[in-house]
């Protein structure tokens, strides 16, 4: 049985959870332990006790705790709630999920533990699950009109499309006063509703419901474009032309509602002097408009596209716009374009110098533009002459020695003549001529980084990064989520072999990514009081396909083929244990892991210093409410120490095959650690991606070799089942 | 370049943006809070020159404005406050910065009827502060001294909005009759045009207010209670 609380002690259970709930950990603990001398078996403080104790950073002893709780009291659903808790907040949601629903179970009435449930079930992407639970607080509490949006978006999360409308529509009916005009939670649900309607594929019936109940409504841009779009879908040319024409005043420089507008005028590609009269009428209507004289360079060819290049690239260098190149080396892949440009900007070159007209006081404007133009020209891979590149960008130095951005280029000039040190060394000169930029900054580390000089980059960056920061630069970086340098840092760690210190970041990188899944957690309550349905629909579906994004691929792919060589050659890359390897390289590499160890004790210090220095009252408070979590391994040694490094690669590799399938460089990886570990039919699956992707790539018909001579040596080994398996794969 | 409404999925680039430019930085749940309570005032600049390399390809983001309301405002007027605004140094003197905050500025009239827009500037951004006041008539309130991490002082400055409120009346007043000549009159004025009843369900009101004390114990990390590194600047 479970014990009973006196009024005082209830009381002070009370202040328990309050103290919980404000972080008041300290008093919390307290309080709890002053319940706990009289009634020693009082599960529910037990319990509150552990997850106090959870959030200061005590995982073990809570889990520990909690479970005594549950066995004095294993009716209670606060035991349960918290056990349910200290499992969400150490990331296992399926047990969390399990002891949820066990305390509803006990406890059906309580809101609080169904919203957890609920919340936890669309986080894990059960929607089946999170449509029960809203439709039961739905029940709970019909007035709320957030229960009803909430219990539409479990049904069209799920990709029931009708029932989300009917249950919108449903409150809306039962509505006797009309919303006020700026009722916002109003005027989203209507256009979420829209969306649906749309989603259904039936525009007719969309645009009817736009036009009726959501005329008012306060997203104005939403209204326009989703009504254009409307319009044109079903061929109501006029109106939709009008509604383009609406969007391109309000917003000249989005280029889609041109293209748009091009379409419902019926224009085709050979029209190019209709489309050009639309692009002129706006270009003179909106005379900073970018977008309204660059587009048309995009159709227009021969005579007609050397007129209006001449006109935009003049106007362009006359106001030296440093980005003219990046705007148009699109056109490259036409290569009528790609001679015409350079050869405009020359031209542009010799009528100034005719003219002899006032040189600008501005060199980065007329002349020094157009002679930047040409650097970064022929600087382009697709029109690459490195001489010319760089006599272009002397001649503009010299006529501008302070500018940023020649400067910048000069460096990337001696990038790609793969001269890498001397390019880090022209780039730290360009950030010397403006040091209060961070741009500059960042491209100089960059290269540093690229040099493998990390000590070097990492102090660059210290320029900038928060000076208070405990642990320094590279703990600001990392709390700042900057994916580019830890990557770069971990590949510049990789080349030099230091093997713990490029896992390590790349495991950051991961980790990161744990971090921006998670990081929609709350939104699933918030939201719904914010009303802003739309924007969450979307964060979820980018939430979705979240690893696909090119900070993932990249550092991904790196540490599985760092696991790759450490499995290869485990003697020689194995920081740790590099006695093995050749004599110059491992005492390079001891060299590199003694200097890290080094530089790591030293952020370690100062940290330690600045800690110190801080306000004690400040440091006590901000101990108690953020309770960071040490990192036991920060130099990745224990990382590096891996007796398993293709088991451990898995773990890049699954969401890197799963969310990138069509790029070639995933599936080469996937296959390259499959064979390894003898997966043959995931091995098969990959080769057979890959030359799906690309058949005439070099490494896919290596692998296809592979593939080939590992199956005469193995095939008859393998069980029936397998040996099918494959034939079909490799049919 | 291309300049638009920010997506969720820009995200992850804006945030690149800000880092490679800017002192002041913002996890990425910031941008998310920005980005999911006031979806309508965010824009973007991004790079649609750039061939992909990848199927997965993101379009690169080179200026952004990432703004809000004030949600608790002192002086009770409903307002809106730039947080951070960049555009990467390859791509000024095309009016970036500029067009981003009359797009933000619009929708915050439009979409949350603000009476003015707030934000703060390093004083000796010189740059930013010529396109604040000359550009886009912004008036410094006062200097706010060591509002920077690093001791720098900052600029407080304002700008009224009611001239897009004024645009945005006549406007509808050109609408209405326009309408009214197309219906002839033969049509009533529809009801919910006149009609200003209460609020239905709990606009703006903390459903967890009114919870009873008893287990509140699961209640998770409010947005709320997000850390910002420091209030918005350039």
């Amino acid at each position: 049985m479970p014990q009973i609380l006196s009024t005082k002690e209830a009381n002070l259970f009370r202040q328990v959870i309050r103290d919980y709930e404000e972080k008041r950990y300290r008093a919390g603990l307290k309080a709890a332990e002053q319940i706990l001398k009289r009634n020693p078996k009082h599960g529910d403080t037990m319990s509150m006790k552990a997850l106090i104790m959870n959030a200061q950073g005590k995982t073990e002893e809570a889990f520990n705790l909690a479970k005594e709780a549950l066995k004095v009291d294993f009716k209670s659903h606060i035991c349960w709630h918290v056990y349910g808790i200290l499992y969400r907040t150490n990331k296992n949601f399926e047990e969390a999920i399990k002891a949820y629903k066990f305390a509803l179970k006990l406890e059906p009435e309580s809101q609080q533990i169904q919203r957890d449930l609920a919340i936890l079930q669309v986080q894990t992407r059960d929607y089946e699950g999170y449509v029960q639970s809203r439709f039961a607080m739905l029940k709970a509490r019909p007035q709320l009109r957030q229960n009803w949006t909430a219990l539409a978006i479990a049904h069209h999360l799920e990709g029931n499309l009708q029932e989300a409308e009917r249950i919108l529509t449903t409150y809306e009916k039962s509505v006797s006063v009309a919303p006020s005009k700026t009722d916002f939670e109003n005027s989203e649900a209507l256009l979420y509703k829209n969306s649906i309607i749309s989603e259904q594929g039936e525009t007719e019936r969309a645009l009817e419901h736009l036009e009726q109940e959501c005329k008012k409504c306060l997203d104005r841009l939403a209204v326009m474009e989703l009504r254009a779009r409307y319009l044109a879908e079903l061929g109501r040319k006029e109106e939709a032309e009008t509604a383009y024409r609406a969007l391109i005043d309000r917003n000249p420089d989005h280029t889609d509602y041109y293209k748009r507008l091009v379409d419902v005028l019926g224009l085709t590609a050979e029209d190019e002097a209709a489309q050009k009269a639309i692009f002129d009428e706006y270009s003179a209507k909106y005379p900073r408009s970018d977008a309204a004289r660059r587009l048309p360079l995009d159709f227009l060819t021969g005579d007609e596209f050397r007129t209006a290049a001449k006109a935009y690239l003049g106007l362009m260098f006359n106001k030296g716009v440093p980005s003219t190149f990046a705007n148009l080396k699109h056109l490259y892949s036409d290569s009528f374009k790609k001679d015409t440009l350079p050869s405009l900007a020359e031209e542009y070159l010799q009528e100034a110098e005719g003219s002899n007209a006032e040189a600008s006081s501005d060199s980065s404007k007329g002349v020094g533009a157009a002679l930047f133009f040409l650097a970064q020209h022929y600087n382009y891979h697709m029109s690459r002459d490195l001489t010319k590149a760089l006599e272009y960008v002397e001649k503009a130095i010299q006529l501008d020695p302070k500018s940023v951005d020649f400067q910048m280029t000069k460096a990337r000039i001696f990038k790609h003549q793969g001269d890498i040190a001397k390019a880090a060394e022209a780039m730290d000169q360009a950030r010397l001529l403006d040091t209060k930029d961070r741009y500059i900054n960042t491209k100089a580390a960059k290269y540093q980084l690229r040099n493998n000089e990390n000590e070097k980059a990492l102090n660059t960056l210290g320029l900038f990064t928060r000076a208070e920061t405990v642990g320094g630069p590279l703990a600001d970086l990392i709390d700042m989520q900057a994916m580019w340098f830890l990557t770069e840092d971990g590949e510049a760690w990789q080349r030099r072999g230091n093997v713990a210190l490029a896992l390590k970041r790349y495991h950051t990188v991961f980790n990161i990514f744990d971090i921006w899944q998670e990081d929609q957690f709350d939104f699933h309550s918030f939201s719904l009081r914010k009303g802003q349905i739309r924007a969450y629909v979307d964060m979820i579906r980018w939430e979705d396909k979240l690893r696909e994004h090119p900070f993932y691929f990249r550092a991904a792919l790196d540490a599985v083929k760092l696991y790759l060589s450490m499995y290869d050659k485990p003697e020689g890359v194995n920081g740790a244990n590099g006695n093995n390897a050749n004599g110059e390289d491992a005492a390079e590499k001891k060299k590199a892991a003694k200097k890290a160890k080094k530089e790591a004790q030293k952020a370690e210090k100062e940290a330690a210093e600045r800690a110190a220095k801080q306000n004690p009252n400040k440091a006590q408070k901000d101990k108690e409410e953020e309770v960071k979590k040490k990192d036991d391994d920060p130099n990745g040694v224990k990382l590096a120490e891996t007796k398993d490094p293709l088991g451990d690669a898995m773990k890049f590799l699954e969401p890197l095959l799963q969310f990138s399938p069509k790029n070639i460089e995933g599936q080469i990886a996937g296959f390259e650690v499959y064979i390894r570990r003898k997966k043959y039919v995931l091995a098969a699956k990959c080769l057979k991606a890959a030359q799906a992707l690309d058949e005439n790539h070099v490494k896919v018909q290596e692998l296809a070799a592979t593939m080939q001579k590992t199956m005469d040596g193995v095939l008859e080994s393998l069980a029936p089942k397998v040996q099918e398996a494959l034939k079909t794969e490799l049919a | 370049m291309d300049i638009r409404l920010l997506r969720p999925s820009d995200i992850p680039l804006i945030q690149h943006a800000n880092l490679e430019n800017l002192p002041e930085n913002y996890f990425l749940k910031y941008y998310l809070y920005h980005a999911l309570s006031w979806p309508q005032l965010s824009f973007v600049a991004v790079d649609v020159s750039r061939p992909a390399k990848t199927p997965y390809d993101y379009p690169k983001i080179v200026g952004y404005v990432l703004a809000k309301m004030e949600e608790e405002p002192t002086d009770g007027v409903q307002h809106g406050h730039i947080t951070s605004l960049s555009v990467m140094r390859t791509h000024r003197r095309l009016g970036i910065a500029e067009k981003l905050m009359r797009q933000s500025q619009q929708a915050m009239v439009e979409a949350f009827n603000a009476r003015y827009v707030s934000l703060h500037v390093r004083v000796s951004n010189q740059a930013a502060i010529h396109l604040y006041r000359n550009t886009l008539k912004f008036e410094t309130e006062k200097t706010e001294p060591k509002y920077y991490a690093d001791g720098e002082d900052a600029f407080c400055m304002k700008l009224d909005l009611d001239f897009i409120k004024q645009q945005i009346l006549e406007a509808e007043k050109a609408e209405d009759e326009q309408d009214k000549k197309k219906n002839n009159g033969s049509e009533e004025k529809t009801k919910e045009d006149q009609d200003e009843g209460e609020p239905v369900g709990d606009v703006g009101r903390d459903p967890e207010q009114d919870k009873k004390i008893k287990v509140k114990v699961g209640r998770g990390l409010g947005v709320g209670e997000l850390v910002e590194r420091d209030e918005s600047k350039h």
